[in-house]
C-alpha cells in the first residue's frame, strides 16, 4: 500500500530524513516511535506529500507520488491525517467540517455528505455535538471530529501524527479508543504516538526512528521486550 | 456673540454647497473602497503566490504606491498620463480625464497597496494547520484559499480595513487640487468669495468627523456581527 525507497528530506542544508527504505501492507498498522526530532512527523507527511522529498520515492495506493507529474490532490483523498493540534476549521461547525470536503473535492450533494458526516459522528460518539463549533468542545471531542473529517473522504490509508499528545490525560482513552476500532475494521494505519499500550495491542510493527534512518523495526513484542540496538533499548529504557 | 452668530450666518449659506461636496467626498470614497478592495485582494494573493514572478509583481506595486505621495500619484494620473498620451497621438488631438475619473482611479491603485499589505497578513495569521489540514484532505491551493483561509482573514482584516477606508476617506482632501469638487473645494471656492475661512473650515472639519465616526460605528459593529476576536 506505501513503499518507500531510499527517502531523504533536508531543510535547507538540515538533513532531517537520511534514506528511509519501508513497505507497508494494506491493513497493516505501523506504529512509529523514537526521539523528539528524529525526524518521525518529517517522514509522516513526506507519505501524503504534505513535506516534498529531497530524494528517493514515494508510492501510495499505486501511485509515485515523488513523481512531478502525479495529481497530488487526488492521492491525499485516499490518504486521511490526523494532526497533534486537531486543525480543525474555526469558523465551521462539526457537521460543516467534516462535509466540507467530501462536497467540495468529490462533488458529492451536501444532504449526502451531511448524511455521511452524520454517521461518522455517531461512530465517534458525537452525534449529539453535530452543530456545535470546534471552540466549544475538549480537546479529545475535536481530536475524535477530526478523526472522522478524515475518514469521510473514504481513505484507505489514516496517518495520525501524535494524536494524543496535546491532549489532557483523561481524554486521550477517547480518541485511542476511536483508533483502535478502526485498526480492527482492517484500516491501513501509521501513527506516530508515545502510546506504548496502544502500540502493544494494535500495531503489527513498530518502527523505532533515530537521526533520520529507521534504527530498529519488527512487532510489538520484540521491540519492547527484547530490543537489539543500542540506540533503541536507551530511548526505551526512558519512556517505559 | 455678534461673531457667533455671523459665522452660524455663514456656514448655513455654505451648508448646500459643503453638503454637496461631502456627498462627492462619499462617492470617491465609496468606489475607491470598492476597487481598492478588488485590487487589493489580487496584488495581497498575488504577493502569497507560489510563483516567483507574480510575487515579485506585487510587491514592486505595493512598494512604489506605499513609497510615493497620493497627491504626486493624483498629478500623474490627471496630468502626466494624458499629457503623455497626448504626445503620442496625432497633432491637434488632445487626452483629457475628466478630475472625478482620474480621483477614483489614483483613490483605487493608493488604497489597492494599503489593502494589500492587510490581507497578506491577515491572510499569513492563519495558522500553517489549516492550509495543511485541508490539502490532506484532497483540496486544492484555491479551494483551500476560499473556503479555509479567505473566511478567516476576512474577519481579522475588518478592523485595519477600517483604519484604512477612514484614512482614505481623509487623503481624498487633497483631490482638491486637481479641482474635484468634493467637500475640502466647496469650502474653497466659498471662502474665496467670502474672505469667512474660520467658520467654513472648522464646519468642514466638522463633516469630516461626522463621517469618519459613522464608518468606525459600523466597522464595530461589523466587527461584532462576524464574532471577531
Ligand atoms: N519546516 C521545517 N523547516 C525547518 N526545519 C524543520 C521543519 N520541520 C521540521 N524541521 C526540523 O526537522 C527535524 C525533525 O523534525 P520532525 O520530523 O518534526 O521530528 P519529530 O516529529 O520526530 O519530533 C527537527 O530538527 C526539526 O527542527
Ligand atoms: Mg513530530
Amino acid at each position: 500500500m506505501i513503499s518507500v525507497q531510499g527517502l531523504h528530506k533536508y531543510f535547507g542544508s538540515l538533513k532531517v530524513l537520511n534514506g528511509i527504505d519501508c513497505e507497508i501492507k494494506a491493513q497493516e498498522v505501523v506504529v512509529v516511535i523514537g526521539p523528539s526530532g528524529s525526524g518521525k512527523s518529517t517522514f509522516l507527511r513526506c507519505l501524503n506529500q504534505l513535506e516534498e522529498a529531497t530524494a528517493g520515492r514515494v508510492v501510495v495506493d499505486g501511485v509515485e507520488i515523488t513523481d512531478p507529474q502525479c495529481d497530488i490532490n487526488k492521492v491525499r483523498q485516499r490518504v486521511g491525517m490526523v494532526f497533534q493540534r486537531f486543525n480543525l476549521f474555526p469558523h465551521m461547525n462539526v457537521l460543516k467540517n467534516i462535509a466540507l470536503a467530501p462536497v467540495k473535492v468529490k462533488g458529492l450533494p451536501q444532504e449526502e455528505a451531511e448524511q455521511i458526516a452524520r454517521e461518522l459522528l455517531a461512530k465517534v460518539g458525537l452525534l449529539d455535538n453535530a452543530e456545535a463549533l470546534p471552540d466549544e468542545l475538549s480537546g479529545g471531542q475535536q481530536q475524535r471530529v477530526a478523526i472522522a473529517r478524515a475518514l469521510a473522504m473514504q481513505p484507505k490509508i489514516m496517518l495520525f501524527d501524535e494524536p494524543t499528545s496535546a491532549l489532557d490525560p483523561e481524554m486521550v482513552g477517547e480518541v485511542l479508543a476511536v483508533m483502535k476500532s478502526l485498526a480492527r475494521e482492517g484500516m491501513t494505519m501509521v501513527v506516530v504516538t508515545h502510546e506504548m499500550g496502544f502500540a502493544r495491542e494494535v500495531a503489527d510493527r513498530v518502527i523505532f526512528m533515530d537521526e533520520g534512518l529507521i534504527v530498529e523495526e519488527g512487532a510489538p513484542e520484540a521491540i519492547f521486550k527484547n530490543p537489539q540496538h543500542p540506540r533503541t533499548q536507551a530511548f526505551l529504557s526512558k519512556i517505559l | 456673540m455678534e461673531i457667533l452668530n455671523l459665522y452660524l450666518t455663514h456656514l448655513m449659506k455654505a451648508a448646500p454647497a459643503l453638503l454637496r461636496g461631502a456627498l462627492i467626498t462619499i462617492e470617491i470614497t465609496a468606489m475607491s473602497v470598492f476597487f481598492g478592495t478588488l485590487i487589493g485582494l489580487v496584488v495581497g494573493l498575488g504577493r502569497l503566490s507560489p510563483s516567483k514572478l507574480l510575487s515579485r509583481l506585487a510587491a514592486v506595486y505595493v512598494d512604489v504606491i506605499r513609497g510615493t505621495p497620493l497627491l504626486v500619484q493624483v498629478f500623474i494620473i490627471y496630468f502626466g498620463i494624458p499629457a503623455l498620451l497626448t504626445q503620442l497621438s496625432e497633432p491637434g488631438h488632445t487626452v483629457r480625464i475628466a478630475p472625478f475619473m482620474a480621483a477614483i482611479i489614483a483613490c483605487s491603485i493608493n488604497s489597492g497597496a494599503y489593502v494589500a499589505e492587510i490581507f497578506r497578513a491577515g491572510i499569513q495569521s492563519v495558522e500553517k494547520g489549516q492550509m495543511e489540514a485541508a490539502r490532506s484532505l484532497g483540496m486544492t491551493r484555491g479551494q483551500a484559499m476560499r473556503y479555509i483561509i479567505l473566511p478567516q482573514a476576512f474577519r481579522r482584516v475588518v478592523p485595519p480595513l477600517g483604519n484604512e477606508f477612514i484614512a482614505l476617506m481623509k487623503d481624498t482632501s487633497i483631490l482638491s487640487a486637481i479641482g474635484v469638487e468634493e467637500l475640502v473645494r466647496k469650502g474653497q471656492l466659498y471662502v474665496s468669495v467670502t474672505y469667512q475661512p474660520f467658520p467654513i473650515y472648522v464646519g468642514i472639519a466638522l463633516v469630516y468627523l461626522v463621517l469618519t465616526v459613522t464608518i468606525s460605528r459600523w466597522v464595530a459593529y461589523t466587527e461584532r456581527r462576524l464574532g471577531v476576536k
